[in-house]
């Protein structure tokens, strides 16, 4: 197919859409690392084509940054209407004023219904600066999210405590309706290679940032986290395999390595890394064991953990019924293979 | 050099219990904690204090003006409190504290820094430091692992990606401080027993003001609303996961990637 004619049909129909209903739009606010588009950003378009579809409206993106240009394409693969990028030595690194001070002019040009960041670093900064200077509602890290179409309102469950319940929220009276939403919690829409796109480009000026990024912070280390409260926890009983791998797992994942009353006995792990109600209680988002039997005492600690992955080689382990994944294999060869998936 | 500190109370997790077959929230004991990020910001605050000096003015628009948690902050080590209430503040949403704080700051006569938790421990959100930040005109920092102030600036460690590097701005700034990022102090044996006699001093520490006197009760407006609460589906325990150890490990690496903890 002719790329240019497609993109004038769609400039057109953009023009047509706008004239009818006085700009609008549900917007993505992309975000790039590394030479590409952020996976949460794809989400984040994942979303707001599913919005746009009961609203009858287009997908906008706005894209930011030093050198971004030619990023405007996957985001039109992703099934992004229309891309406007302000392309800028001056918006990288990411920096708030000069970010919010673009999206600003931009919004209150186009008016868009909702808008969508991704909670990260900058979305966590940025969005609530938006709807702030723009009298916008905004709901943090909405899942599930859906539209009441009679009032063109966005529903968000939001996790309470990490997720035991949710509430669903909404802001009806605010426009725009802002919304960012977790990495890693929405499916990636299909991208369409054939999709194309010419992207709008702005003409910016950013201004300067009020906080200067000084150096890294050599040696800073944040504080440890005790067991108990860790929110990842890899616990290895006797037959866990190569100690450096866990150790490195745990590491992968943000995590703190215990062990059951097996694995202090064989020498593995300190007293104070044994889980097992007469040592150390854990609530986790994620317990891995790894190769860890279970029983009564162990099992009774790790209870309250929010997700529980068990890896063993016998299939009647008892720790099979407190797990949610179980994995049947040989630990130590589990790990292995995790360390490589993971990296 | 005058520090605000936000401190809010949440409720306690230990309390409550959700039951997703049922679908129903059970409030067992309605007991609050400081919010754990406000506790920690507080806790920054009394170490500028403790380095070179600074006034500490805590916070709160909980519902009883004897709360506990504006008597911990006494007790810890702050200078005075503010406990504002007012009819509509109540169900107060971040965009209204963010106002009624900015309020509050004119009403003190300025302050040089206020200090927040970064995200909440309940609702997981994050933008009541930012829209304060908006609000007043002034810089921001996201997430301050360590505060520290040296010629009218401030300077702190803040996440960079899986790094963290020094960021410094200037003065008067918001900043807002992650839970885990200091210990809390523990509340001074002698001066908890003086704010709960109000003695010492203790009681005129402790400030009530009526949001409607700080603004026009028409802008407390919130814009979020609440329409019901849901629940996770209930747990499918031990999927087995088939296949040759790669594909159970990609698998594994699939559950964990969509569960990691930012
Ligand atoms: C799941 C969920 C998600 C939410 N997400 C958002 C969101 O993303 N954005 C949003 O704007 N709102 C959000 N809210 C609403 C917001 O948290 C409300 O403020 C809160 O629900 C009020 O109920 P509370 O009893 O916990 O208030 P309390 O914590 O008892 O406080 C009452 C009000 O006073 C404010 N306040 C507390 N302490 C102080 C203080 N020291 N100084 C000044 N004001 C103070 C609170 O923010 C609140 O507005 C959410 C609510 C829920 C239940
Ligand atoms: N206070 C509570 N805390 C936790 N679970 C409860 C509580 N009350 C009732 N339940 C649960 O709800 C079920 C039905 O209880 P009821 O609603 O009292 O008939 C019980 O079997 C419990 O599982």
């Amino acid at each position: 197919m002719d790329a240019s004619y497609l993109d004038l049909v769609m400039a057109q129909q953009e023009e047509t859409f706008k004239d009818a209903e006085g700009g609008g739009g549900v917007w993505v606010v992309a975000e790039s690392a590394g030479g590409e588009i952020a996976p949460v950003t794809l989400e984040a378009v994942g979303v707001a084509r599913t919005l746009a579809e009961s609203l009858g409206a287009y997908v906008y993106a706005a894209l930011l940054g030093d050198g971004v240009r030619l990023l405007a394409e996957t985001l039109y693969q992703a099934g992004v209407d229309g891309v406007r990028v302000a392309d800028h030595p001056g918006l990288s690194p990411f920096g708030l004023e000069p970010h919010l001070g673009i999206l600003v002019d931009l919004f209150e040009a186009e008016g868009p219904e909702i808008v969508l960041f991704g909670a990260t670093e900058m979305g966590r900064a940025l969005a609530p600066r938006l709807a702030q200077r723009m009298g916008g509602g905004l709901i943090e890290r909405g899942t599930r999210v859906s539209l009441d179409p009679s009032s063109r309102t966005v529903e968000a469950a939001v996790p309470m405590y990490g997720g035991e319940y949710f509430e669903v929220l909404a802001c009806p009276e605010a426009r725009p309706q802002v919304l960012t939403i977790e990495p890693g919690t929405f499916a990636r829409p299909f991208m369409d290679r054939y999709r194309k796109g010419e992207p709008t480009m702005l003409d910016v000026e950013p201004g300067e940032p009020a906080v200067r990024v000084l150096g890294p912070a050599e040696g800073f280390r944040p504080p440890e986290v005790g067991l108990s409260e860790a929110s990842v926890v890899v616990a290895v009983g006797r037959q866990a395999g190569d100690r450096a791998r866990v150790e490195r797992l745990a590491e992968m994942l943000g995590g703190r390595v215990a062990g059951d009353r097996g694995a202090w006995d064989a020498g593995l792990v300190e007293a104070d890394q044994v889980v097992d109600v007469r040592g150390v209680r854990v609530s986790p988002e994620v317990y891995l064991a790894v190769g860890i039997r279970g029983d009564t005492f162990h099992d009774a600690a790790m209870a309250d953990s929010a997700f529980v992955v068990a890896i063993h080689a016998d299939p009647d382990a008892p720790i099979f019924e407190k797990a949610d994944l179980c994995v049947t294999a040989e630990p130590g060869e589990v790990v292995r293979a995790l360390l490589t998936a993971l990296g | 050099m005058r520090i605000l500190v936000i401190l809010r109370r949440v409720l306690d997790p230990a309390g409550l219990v959700a039951h997703a077959r049922l679908r129903r929230l059970f409030i067992n004991r309605e007991e609050y904690l400081i919010e754990p990020g406000d506790h920690a910001a507080l806790e920054a605050a009394l170490r500028i204090k403790d380095g070179g000096g600074a006034e500490v003015v805590v916070v709160s628009g909980q519902p009883e003006p004897d709360d506990d948690t504006l008597r911990r902050g006494l007790a810890m080590g702050a200078d005075r409190a503010i406990y504002l209430s007012g009819a509509g503040f109540a169900d107060a949403d971040d965009g209204v504290a963010a106002e009624v704080l900015k309020a509050t700051v004119e009403r003190l006569g300025g302050a040089d820094l206020v200090l927040v938790g970064m995200t909440r421990l309940d609702t997981g959100q994050a933008q009541l430091g930012p829209r304060l930040a908006g609000a007043l005109g002034w810089p921001q920092i996201v997430g301050a692992w360590s505060v520290e102030i040296a010629d009218g600036r401030i300077r702190a460690v803040r996440r960079d990606g899986d790094d963290y590097v020094i960021v410094e701005t200037d003065l008067p700034a918001v900043v807002t401080v992650p839970a885990k990022a200091l210990e809390p102090r523990y509340p001074d044996g002698a001066r908890l027993i003086n704010v709960y006699r109000g003695e010492g001093g203790m009681a005129e520490a402790v400030l009530q003001w009526d949001v409607a006197d700080l603004m026009d009760p028409e802008g407390l407006v919130p814009l979020l609303e609440g329409r019901g609460r849901d629940f996770p589906p209930e747990r499918e325990r031990g999927v087995r996961v088939e296949g040759s150890i790669e594909e159970a490990a990609q698998a594994v690496a699939e559950a964990l990637r969509g569960r990691r903890p930012g």
